[in-house]
């Protein structure tokens, strides 16, 4: 009992429904509760990096597993949601109702993530992603009053709807061959029994469950307008958080009791084709969009089909390579997300031609995005090349060189979109000089993360380390 | 403190000092950094012992690849690498002098300059791929934007071409690089140069997939016929100092990294692929020299005559030779230096007057006479005049491949007429007839202060012309090492 009461999933989860008690008891100021959210999961990370690192333990009758693995998820979503939540903070005064709330929504949603992290059991599974998804109908709708928002909500609805069935039905379709929805015992009956197509029919169900997560190609149509119509924050959790979630069930299954070579020999190929047409699609589709949020969202399924290509290149370095690319990928992302919501406060930030000569109006703004757009791009010294390097070595390590020629070819075109936008923040004459107002704090916040994107880029160790101790015997 | 490690962090300290202190002039942090950096070069050149081995060794362990293999930031210097930093220090000092301090938005712009220069120089003094990977990378973006910003005409065109060009040379390289790295067993491998030098024996079948990744990869970066078209363009279209640093310095960068790679390593694929790349050898050094012949704009007149010789430098590679690879070496520091220079001038002319025709200029000897001078010699170097440091490298080049590319030397010889034809057109029409409107713009360069960068090329280009050996005790041994351990 105690050590139920010990996981960070259920402390995080007691404290947002006490928030919420508390909201609908007094009344507190939104901003109060913003800095509570924040205080909260700044104590959480904390919490879990001082948590016991005994490994391999399961709790909730082995449903729920604490390991390496999941402690690096579980600090990597608890860091996704503070930025998150931190960035709410600056476009507040855009949320029409019930700001309060939207605080602890996202604590909702994160508290599903972490559990994905741990999940050992289909039916646990669907319950934390379900938490996960319902958390995320509500935010991405929460513009009530703009049709676009709504458009984004009832779009995510449907496909979320839709994707849980695929999920429901393919672990029915594994409970029924394989007797059990645990993954240990998954794994059991697939090494004893030979090989059967209502196992592959029912693991095929539920991949395309998680792809339609990820936002892989052709499970991706959604993702463009829901990016759009979303409020930036988010979509920052969405292209950030949700798919980082997508992909920790991925591994989980696909290293786990699927990695067997009988059934990776089927899933392997599928994969590589899926990722390679998440990598060109993605990319070419992301280049003439005049959105910035839709083009992240297309370049978002492009970094999909990266992180495809790390988990298909089933070695070790392929699951180490997810892992670095997704840190990556959560440093320049959010740093990104967070320049547009500094310049959206007091602005229209959606559009790119809005951030014409941006560089000389708030060079506090426009350096950090250069930078994580570079990032995002795989351009050395900044981080995001070091995600690209790993995936590229693991991909060339397990021969798929085509799947290596198409991630050349998509980052060139990612290049050619990314620095698209540092081109008009650059080049072109703004349209007004009215100076934009930062905030110290935004400004500390933008420093740190920029910075990290340069020093983690030229001094890789403290991220290697740290997956280093997940994955090296 | 090491020298290298001080070469490095010199860039740094004028970064941060443009950043923090905005009263200062950004261009007089800029040229004192490079003027420090020149003379720490030099005295490294005084001061080193030739023969083979690095000297100046730095190493530090880096982190450890998953599964894969230790990265070290290691540095060292040998007598080829001694040569590209010597060469990168004169030119970042140059470019940065020639540079008008009123420059719009000058901070960023010297920033810019700063962090290609680092660049270049980080990766020529490091010893780990890893690094020189990342550190090459490094004038990509500060290129990107030098010519966006500041360029002239067609700007925008050429600078996403250019950029766009040279990251996917980038990635393919980075595929024969990964690819040649892993090539070594588990327990023994590293992205150390030596390392990869030692490798003794890879399979055939694999040499013969690396090379062409490796040929391509850095080809595209050297701008290689066919894969040059980004090269002309941007140059043209860059400020002088951006077109100075990347033909003078950057482009050798691919150079530096075939004759690294390329010859110790790969000897059956280069074997497989000689008659494709003599074939590329006769594009570069025929198709472009005609072509540039028939150019009318100085500024792309000088950036196709850049590609053109790097042909020379191809067949040098090609042919394997200790002689020729000497020469190679030799007409990577000359070319660089000579091309640093035209450069120069063509961004003066193109500054003072807006005006880029050849035929639109003329008399500037008689205007202007110091200017007429530098160019006049600027062009004899670029032909190959005895006497001029661009001779010895391609007399070294020539005698060298004639052993055992006797034919394909013939026909590169006659590139040299090919460049004779059209530096020598383009010297009798600006130099001299009557002065034109044009010329009359120019306003010669009186002072000391703006003569000393061109004089300071000129005097380099004159040493090494007619003191080669200075020169090529140093590179030799580096050289014998490289083919020793290749098997010859």
């Amino acid at each position: 009992m105690n050590a139920i009461l010990g996981t960070p999933e259920f402390l995080l989860t007691l404290a947002a429904t006490l928030l919420l008690l508390w909201d609908a008891i007094s009344n507190p100021t939104p901003r109060l509760l913003g800095r509570i959210s924040f205080a909260i999961l700044v104590g959480l990370f904390v919490y879990v990096i001082e948590l016991d690192p005994k490994m391999n333990k399961t709790l909730w009758s082995g449903i729920y597993l604490w390991d390496a693995e999941a402690k690096f998820f579980k600090l990597f979503f608890i860091l996704t949601s503070i930025l998150v939540v931190w960035s709410i903070r600056l476009l507040e005064s855009k949320i029409e109702v019930a700001k309060s709330e939207f605080y602890i929504i996202t604590l909702f949603a994160t508290a599903g993530m972490m559990l994905l992290s741990s999940v050992q059991d289909l039916v646990f599974l669907f319950v934390a992603l379900e938490l996960v998804t319902v958390s995320f109908y509500v935010l991405v709708a929460y513009h009530r009053s703009q049709t676009a928002s709504l458009e984004a909500g009832v779009k995510y609805l449907i496909m979320g709807a839709v994707s849980s069935a695929f999920l429901v039905m393919g672990s029915a379709y594994l409970l029924g061959v394989t007797g059990s929805t645990h993954f240990d015992a998954i794994n059991l009956a697939l090494r004893s029994s030979e090989m059967k197509p209502e196992i592959l029919f029912g693991l095929a169900l539920v991949l395309v469950a998680l792809f339609f997560k990820v936002s892989v190609v052709p499970f991706h149509v959604w993702a463009p307008d829901v990016y759009q119509g979303a409020p930036l924050p988010v979509t920052a959790f969405l292209a950030v958080g949700s798919k980082a979630a997508g992909f920790v069930l991925l591994l989980r299954l696909l290293t786990g009791p699927f990695a067997g070579e009988e059934v990776a020999g089927y899933w392997i190929p599928a994969l590589a084709f899926l990722a390679i047409a998440s990598m060109i699609l993605g990319n070419f589709a992301a280049i003439p969009q005049r959105n910035l949020k839709r083009m992240l969202a297309y370049s978002g399924i492009g970094h999909a089909g990266f992180l495809l290509a790390g988990i298909v290149s089933n070695f070790f370095q392929g699951q180490a390579a997810v892992l670095i690319y997704l840190c990556t990928y959560l440093i320049s992302a959010m740093t990104v997300f967070i320049a547009m919501s500094a310049y959206g406060k007091n602005s229209d930030s959606d559009h790119i031609s809005n951030y014409a000569g941006l560089s000389r109006k708030s060079p506090w703004i426009a350096v950090p995005m250069a930078l994580g757009l570079i990032s995002l791009a795989g351009i050395p010294p900044c981080i995001g090349f070091i995600g690209k390097f790993t995936i590229f070595i693991a991909v060339w390590q397990s021969e798929h060189y085509v799947i290596f020629a198409a991630g050349v070819i998509s980052a060139v075109a990612g290049l050619y979109y990314y620095l698209g936008v540092v081109r008009t923040m650059y080049w072109s004459n703004p349209t007004d000089m009215e100076p934009i107002e930062i905030s110290f704090q935004t400004k500390i916040v933008l420093g740190l993360l920029s910075s990290s994107i340069l020093i983690l880029g030229f001094w890789s160790y403290p991220l290697f380390s740290i997956v280093n101790k997940i994955f090296l015997f | 403190m090491n020298p290298l490690l001080l070469l490095l962090l010199i860039p740094i300290a004028a970064i941060a000092a443009i950043l923090w202190l905005p009263q200062i002039c950004p261009k007089r942090i800029t040229v004192t950094a490079f003027i420090v950096n020149f003379v720490i070069s030099l005295g490294l050149f005084f001061q080193f012992e030739p023969g083979h081995g690095y000297h100046w060794v730095l190493k530090y362990p880096w982190f450890h690849l998953t599964n894969v293999a230790q990265i070290n930031f290691h540095l060292g210097v040998d007598g080829i690498s001694l040569m590209m930093i010597f060469l990168t220090t004169l030119v970042s000092l140059t470019a940065a002098w020639v540079t008008s301090k009123k420059v719009k938005r000058a901070r960023e712009f010297f920033i810019y300059v700063l962090l290609i220069s680092l660049g270049a120089l980080g990766a020529f003094l490091s010893r780990d791929l890893f690094f020189i990977y990342i550190f090459h990378e490094f004038a990509l973006i500060p290129t990107f934007l030098l010519i966006g910003i500041w360029g002239g005409q067609n700007r925008q065109f050429a600078s996403i071409q250019m950029t766009l060009y040279l990251a996917l040379g980038s990635l393919i390289l980075l595929a024969g690089i990964v690819g040649l790295v892993l090539t070594q067993p588990l327990d023994s491998r590293s992205f150390d140069l030596e390392a990869i030098q030692q490798i003794h024996v890879i399979d055939d079948g694999v040499q013969k997939v690396i090379y062409p990744l490796l040929l391509i990869g850095f080809g595209i970066l050297i701008s290689i016929f066919p894969f040059h078209s980004w090269a002309p363009t941007g140059y043209a279209s860059a400020p002088a100092a951006a077109a100075m640093l990347h033909a003078g310095v950057l482009k050798k960068f691919g150079l530096y990294g075939l004759l690294r790679l390329l010859l110790p390593a790969l000897e059956s694929g280069a074997d497989y692929w000689r008659p494709v790349l003599l074939v590329l050898i006769i594009g570069n050094v025929f198709y472009l020299g005609y072509v540039t012949m028939a150019q009318k704009e100085l500024p792309l007149m000088l950036g196709y005559s850049s590609v053109m010789h790097m042909g020379y430098l191809f067949l040098a590679l090609a042919s394997h030779h200790l002689v020729a690879l000497t020469g190679f070496v030799l007409l990577m520091v000359a070319h660089g230096v000579s091309a640093a220079l035209l450069f120069a001038l063509a961004g003066e002319f193109q500054t003072k007057t807006g005006e880029t025709r050849i035929a639109s200029f003329g008399g500037l000897y008689t205007h202007a006479p110091f200017l007429g001078i530098m160019f006049l010699i600027g062009s004899m170097a670029s032909i190959g005049l005895p006497g001029l440091a661009n001779f010895s490298g391609e007399v070294l080049i020539f005698f060298g491949s004639f052993k055992s590319l006797p034919w394909v030397t013939v026909v590169c010889v006659w590139g040299v007429v090919i460049s004779a034809v059209y530096q020598l057109r383009a010297v009798r029409l600006i130099c001299f007839g009557t002065v034109s409107e044009v010329t009359a713009k120019l306003v010669d360069l009186s002072t000391y202060s703006a003569r000393f960068p061109y004089l300071l090329l000129v005097a380099v280009s004159l040493w090494i012309g007619i003191n080669p050996q200075s020169v090529i005790h140093l590179v030799q041994p580096c050289i014998e090492s490289i083919l020793n351990v290749g098997g010859r």
